[in-house]
C-alpha cells in the first residue's frame, strides 16, 4: 500500500506542476485535450478492457454530458462546476436506462447494439431542436475549461480509477471480464457487476464531454458520432486490454501525433487509419498488453513473486 | 392511398440497393464471423473505378461496370490477404479484425480524399433517368397502365424514374446470379459448409484460404455494384460508403448477421420503414428509425429475422 | 521514425514565432475541403488575387510606413468544430489583425464568441443569416462584420420574385435543418410569401447529410405546388432538384444565393428552369476585368463568383480600415471597419448600418438555362 501511496502523491504533484507552471497557449491546449480525452479512454477502459465488455459508442455519453452541462449553462444559468458534475451524472442515467435491456447481449452484439445506440442518441439530439439546437450546434459556451480545471479533474479520476482497478470491485471486474459464466456459478451477481461497470464509465465520459463542451465553447452532435467512438475504444485496444496505464500512455502518444500532424492533416487520418491497421496486424495486445507500466519490472524478478491484484 | 404506393415503391428502390450491399455484407460475416467495416470502401473504390474508366478511357457502361467489379474485388482479396488473414491466422477473437476492417475503411476513404480530392464527382450521365409513369387517373377513375415518360392529360400517380427501375432490376439480376453461384456451383457447396462451420469444411479438403479470397472477391463485386448505382444517383465522394454501410450493416443484423436471404429482406425492409416514416412521420426521424429498427431487433431477437440462435448453451 | 519527425515538428512549431517580421497579418479562413469546397477555392483564389495586388502596389499604409501584407489560410473543412479551431488558432496564437470569411452562416455564428472574446473583428464574405452580426439578445456583435446582404432581405426577394415576376401563389418548400442559413432563408420567406398572398402548400425538411428526398418530394406531390423553393447550398440542393424532376415536377425551382457553378455537373438538365439569387451579375462590364484575371491566375473559369468577389473585396475593405485606423490594434481596426462609409470596392459602395450589415444593396435573380446561368432581372423588395 505504500506504493499506492507514492503514487498518488506523485501524480498529486505532477498535477500541481501542470495545472500551473506557465504554458503558451498552444501547449496549453494540447495539455488540456490530452486531460480531456484521457479522462474518458479511463472511462472506455474500465468497460471494455478489465470488465471485457467491448463498447463501440460512448461518444453517446460523452455527448450527454456535454449537451447536460451547456444546456444548464447557458439556459439555467447554473455555476458550472455542478452543471459538469450533473453531466457526469446524467451520462451515467442514460447507460443505466439503455444498460439494463441490453447488458444480456453478448459481446459481438452488445457492440452492435453500442453503436446503435450512439447512432440514435446523435439523431434524437438532432431532432430535439427546441432544447439542441439541432445540428448546428450551441456556440457560445463559456470557457470554463481552464488548464487547472481540466488537470485536477484528470488527477482527482485517475487516483480514483486506479484505485477502484486495485480493490475488490476491480477483482469482480476482471472476473466478469475473464470468464463470466464461472463468475456467475460462483455466485457473482455478473449483471450487476457490469451494469455498474458500464455506469462508472458512462460518468467518465460524461464529464469528459462536459469537459470539452467548456474548453471548445462549442458543442454539435457531429462531435460525438461513431468515429469518435471508435477512436475511444482503439486508444484502449492500442494501450493494451487490461492496462489502465497502457490506456494513458496510448492516448498521450495519439493525442501528441494526432495534434502534432494538424498542419498536413490531409495525411493525418490516413496515417491514423493506417497505425489502427497495423496494430492490430503487428501487436494486437497493445503497447503495455493486460500488465500496468510499473508491473514490468517485477516480472523479470521472479515470475512466482506476483502480489495479489 | 397514392401516396403510400409511392412511398413503397420509394422504399423498394432505396431497398434494393441496402439489400445488395447488406448481402455482401453478410456473406462475409457467415465465414469469418465478423463485420467488415470496410465494406463501404471496396464501395467507394468501385465507385471511382467506374468513374475513371468512364471519364478518361470513354468505356461503355458494360466494360466499365466489368472493370470496377474486378477493381474492387481485387482490391477486396488485397485487404483480406494483407489485413485480416495475419491476424485470423493468429488469433479466434473477432475484436481485432473488427478494429482493423475499421482501419481499412479510414484508409481506403482517405487515399482517396488525398489523392484524388474530396470534391464531388458526377458520373457521366449512361443512365437514364426520366420519370416512368406507373400509374394515372383519367379523370374520375383509376387506370393501371404503363407509360414512357410523362402522360398527356392524365394525372399521374405513381412515378419511378427510370434509373431506380434499372438499379432494381440489375439487382435482381445479381441476386439471382449470387443464388446461382451458391447453390449451383462447387465452390458455392464449399462456402455453403464453410458457412456452416469454416474449420470442419477445411478438414474436409476444402483450401480455406482460396475460399476465403474468393468471398471476399464476391462480397467486393456486390459492393462495386452497389457502388456504382449510388455513385449515379447521389454523387462520387470518398465518404460515399460511411453512412450507406453503416444502414446495410443494420439490415443485414436485422435479417440476421450471416443470412444471405435475410440480409435482402432486412435492405427491403429498412427502406420501406425509412421512407414511410419520412412520408407518415416526419423526414427528420427517418434515420432515426433505422436505429431504433436496430436496438428492438437487438432486444428482442439479437439473431435477427433468419439468423441462428447464438445463445451459449452452460 | 514517427518519433524522431514529431519532436523535429514540435521544435519548428516553437521556433516559428522567432520570426516576426514588420507586416499586416490578416486570416483566412476558407471552406477549402468538404461540402462547400467549390466555394472555399473561388474565396482563396480571390484572396490571393486580391494580396497580390495590394503588395505589388506597396502594400498596406499604417501610419506613415507602407507595410508588406501577409494571409495565413486555414482549412477549416466545413465543419463547425474545425472553424472554432481554426479561429482561436488565429485570434490566440498567429494573432492576426482581423479574419476573413468563410461564407457559410453556421460557420461564422459558431465561432463569433472566439472573435468577440479575443478582440479581432471578423468579416463574413457570404453569411447571410442575420445572427452572423446580432445576438441571441438582438445586439449587434461587436467584432462580427459582412459584405453581403441578409435573409430577410433575401427572402424578401425571393417572395417577391416568386409572386410579382412569376405570379406563381403555391409553393413547397424544401428546407436543410442543420443549416442556419437555410432555416433563416426558409423562415423569411415564407413570411414575406405569406404577406404578399402566397399559400405555402407543403414545408419539409431535410437532415445536412441528407442525399435522398423523394420521400419529402413525394409528399409535395400530393399538395400539387406551381413553385418548388429550395433555400439551401452545397450538393443537397442539386440532387434534390435532379430527384424532382424525376418524380415529374415540371415548375419553376427557385432558391438563394447558395448557387454554385458545380451544380450543373450534379443536376445536368434537371437545373433547366430554375432561378438563383445572386449578389453579384457576373455579366457586367465592370467586373469583366477580375474575372478574367481570376481565369487567368487559376486556369478554370470562376464558378462561385458571388463568393470570389465578395473575398476579394473584403480584403479591400479591410485594407481601408487599416488604413484608416493608422494602427496595427485589432482594435482600432475594428473600430474603422464600424465607421465604413461610402466606400468604393469593386462590386458595390460600401456603407456599414448599424448591425454591421452593408446599406442599400439590390438583389439580383439568375436563371439557369443553356448550361449556365445568366442575368434574369434586378429586384428591389418593398421592405
Amino acid at each position: 500500500m505504500k506504493k499506492s501511496l507514492l503514487g498518488a502523491l506523485f501524480l498529486a504533484a505532477l498535477g500541481a506542476a501542470l495545472a500551473y507552471v506557465p504554458m503558451d497557449y498552444y501547449t496549453e491546449g494540447i495539455l488540456m485535450l490530452l486531460c480531456i480525452n484521457m479522462i474518458a479512454a479511463m472511462g472506455v477502459s474500465l468497460l471494455t478492457g478489465f470488465t471485457g465488455i467491448f463498447t463501440l459508442g460512448h461518444a453517446a455519453y460523452m455527448a450527454m454530458g456535454a449537451y447536460t452541462a451547456a444546456i444548464l449553462i447557458m439556459n439555467y444559468d447554473v455555476p458550472w462546476l455542478p452543471s459538469v458534475l450533473a453531466g457526469g451524472v446524467l451520462a451515467a442515467a442514460l447507460a443505466w436506462v439503455v444498460g439494463v435491456p441490453t447488458m444480456k447481449l453478448t459481446g459481438d452484439y452488445y457492440a452492435i447494439a453500442s453503436l446503435g445506440l450512439c447512432e440514435a442518441i446523435r439523431l434524437v439530439i438532432e431532432n430535439w431542436q427546441s432544447v439542441t439546437r439541432g445540428a448546428r450546434g450551441i456556440p457560445g459556451i463559456d470557457p470554463y475549461t481552464t488548464r487547472a480545471v481540466a488537470v485536477w479533474f484528470f488527477v482527482i479520476l485517475a487516483l480514483f480509477m486506479f484505485n477502484l482497478i486495485y480493490s475488490r470491485w476491480g477483482r469482480y471486474f476482471r472476473a466478469c471480464r475473464d470468464d463470466v459464466t464461472a463468475a456467475s456459478l460462483l455466485g457473482f451477481n455478473t449483471p450487476s457487476i457490469r451494469l455498474v461497470s458500464l455506469l462508472i464509465s458512462a460518468f467518465y465520459c460524461g464529464i469528459a464531454g462536459a469537459l470539452l463542451g467548456g474548453y471548445l465553447s462549442f458543442i454539435q452532435p457531429a462531435m460525438f458520432d461513431m468515429m469518435k467512438s471508435t477512436e475511444l475504444t482503439s486508444l484502449v485496444v492500442f494501450g493494451g486490454l487490461g492496462s489502465m496505464s497502457g490506456t494513458l500512455l496510448a492516448t498521450g502518444i495519439i493525442t501528441l501525433i494526432t495534434e502534432l500532424f494538424r498542419p498536413i492533416s490531409q495525411y493525418r487520418m490516413l496515417i491514423y487509419g493506417a497505425v489502427l491497421v497495423m496494430v492490430m496486424v503487428l501487436r494486437p495486445d497493445g503497447l503495455l498488453g493486460s500488465r500496468e507500466i510499473w508491473e514490468f519490472r517485477r516480472r523479470r524478478a521472479g515470475a512466482g513473486k506476483e502480489e495479489s491484484r | 392511398m397514392a401516396t403510400f404506393l409511392q412511398q413503397v415503391v420509394n422504399g423498394l428502390s432505396l431497398g434494393s440497393v441496402y439489400a445488395l450491399i447488406a448481402v455482401g455484407y453478410s456473406l462475409v460475416y457467415s465465414i469469418l464471423l465478423f463485420s467488415n467495416f470496410a465494406h463501404g470502401g471496396f464501395l467507394v473504390v468501385g465507385g471511382y473505378a467506374a468513374y475513371g474508366m468512364l471519364n478518361s478511357m470513354g468505356m461503355n457502361i458494360w466494360a466499365a461496370g466489368a472493370g470496377a467489379i474486378m477493381a474492387a474485388g481485387v482490391v477486396a482479396i488485397v485487404t483480406e490477404r494483407m489485413a485480416y488473414r495475419p491476424i485470423r491466422e493468429r488469433t479466434s477473437a473477432t475484436l481485432y479484425l473488427l478494429i482493423a476492417s475499421m482501419g481499412v475503411s479510414i484508409v481506403i476513404e482517405n487515399v482517396f480524399v488525398v489523392t484524388i480530392g474530396g470534391r464531388y464527382r458526377a458520373l457521366p450521365e449512361v443512365f437514364p433517368s426520366q420519370p416512368i409513369v406507373l400509374a394515372a387517373r383519367e379523370a374520375g377513375e383509376a387506370a393501371l397502365r404503363f407509360f414512357p415518360g410523362a402522360a398527356e392529360g392524365l394525372t399521374p400517380l405513381l412515378t419511378i424514374s427510370a434509373f431506380d427501375l434499372i438499379s432494381l432490376g440489375v439487382t435482381v439480376v445479381f441476386l439471382l446470379l449470387l443464388q446461382m453461384f451458391l447453390m449451383r456451383t462447387r465452390w458455392g457447396l464449399a462456402i455453403r459448409a464453410a458457412a456452416c462451420d469454416l474449420r470442419t469444411a477445411g478438414l474436409m479438403g476444402v483450401n480455406v484460404n482460396l475460399l476465403i479470397a474468393i468471398v471476399f472477391f464476391v462480397a467486393g463485386a456486390l459492393a462495386a455494384v452497389g457502388g456504382i448505382f449510388l455513385a449515379t444517383r447521389y454523387t462520387l465522394y470518398p465518404q460515399l460508403g460511411n453512412m450507406i454501410t453503416t444502414k446495410a450493416f443494420v439490415a443485414a443484423v436485422i435479417g440476421g448477421l450471416g443470412s444471405l436471404p435475410g440480409a435482402v429482406i432486412g435492405g427491403i425492409l429498412l427502406g420501406l420503414a425509412e421512407m414511410l416514416t419520412a412520408g407518415f412521420i416526419s423526414s427528420q426521424m427517418r434515420d432515426f428509425v433505422v436505429f431504433a429498427l436496430l436496438i428492438a431487433t437487438l432486444i428482442i431477437k439479437p439473431s435477427g429475422l433468419f439468423g441462428r440462435d447464438i445463445r451459449d448453451k452452460v | 521514425m514517427k518519433k524522431f519527425l514529431s519532436i523535429i515538428l514540435a521544435v519548428a512549431m516553437f521556433a516559428f514565432p522567432a520570426f516576426a517580421a514588420e507586416e499586416v497579418l490578416v486570416g483566412e479562413i476558407s471552406t477549402s475541403t468538404g461540402d462547400f469546397a467549390a466555394y472555399g477555392f473561388a474565396e482563396v483564389e480571390s484572396v490571393k488575387i486580391a494580396l497580390e495586388e495590394i503588395n505589388a502596389a506597396g502594400g498596406v499604409k499604417v501610419g506613415d510606413k507602407m507595410l508588406p501584407m501577409r494571409v495565413i489560410q486555414y482549412d477549416c473543412r466545413t465543419r463547425n468544430e474545425d472553424m472554432v479551431n481554426a479561429a482561436r488558432r488565429l485570434v490566440n496564437q498567429d494573432k492576426v489583425v482581423a479574419v476573413i470569411g468563410p461564407s457559410g452562416s453556421g460557420l461564422c455564428i459558431s465561432a463569433a464568441a472566439v472573435f468577440n472574446r479575443g478582440h479581432v473583428a471578423h468579416l463574413g464574405t457570404l453569411p447571410t443569416n442575420p445572427m452572423v452580426t446580432m445576438d441571441e439578445r438582438g445586439k449587434v456583435r461587436p467584432y462580427n462584420f459582412r459584405i453581403c446582404f441578409l435573409d430577410p432581405y433575401q427572402g424578401a426577394i425571393l417572395a417577391t420574385f416568386a409572386v410579382k415576376n412569376l405570379n406563381l401563389m403555391k409553393a413547397a418548400v424544401l428546407y436543410d435543418v442543420s443549416s442556419d442559413y437555410s432555416q433563416g432563408l426558409r423562415e423569411f420567406f415564407v413570411n414575406e410569401y405569406k404577406k404578399m398572398g402566397g399559400e405555402v402548400v407543403a414545408d419539409e425538411g431535410h437532415r445536412g447529410e441528407d442525399v435522398d428526398f423523394r420521400a419529402q418530394l413525394t409528399k409535395f406531390k400530393e399538395a400539387k405546388p406551381d413553385i418548388l423553393v429550395f433555400p439551401t447550398m452545397g450538393k443537397c440542393t442539386p440532387l434534390a432538384i435532379k430527384q424532382a424532376r424525376e418524380m415529374g415536377f415540371t415548375c419553376p425551382i427557385i432558391g438563394g444565393d447558395g448557387y454554385g457553378d458545380f451544380w450543373w455537373e450534379i443536376a445536368g438538365e434537371a437545373m433547366e428552369n430554375t432561378y438563383w439569387v445572386s449578389h453579384v451579375d457576373k455579366g457586367d462590364p465592370k467586373l469583366k476585368g477580375f474575372f478574367d484575371k481570376f481565369e487567368q491566375k487559376t486556369g478554370t473559369e470562376c464558378k462561385e463568383f458571388m463568393n470570389a468577389m465578395m473575398a476579394y473585396d473584403c480584403l479591400y475593405w479591410l485594407k481601408d480600415a487599416i488604413e484608416r485606423a493608422g494602427s496595427l490594434d485589432p482594435e482600432k481596426v475594428r473600430d474603422a471597419l464600424e465607421q465604413t462609409k461610402d466606400l468604393k470596392l469593386m462590386h458595390c459602395t460600401l456603407t456599414m448600418d448599424e448591425f454591421h450589415n452593408p446599406k442599400g444593396k439590390e438583389g439580383i435573380m439568375l436563371k439557369a438555362e443553356g448550361g449556365k446561368t445568366s442575368y434574369f432581372a434586378t429586384i428591389k423588395p418593398e421592405m
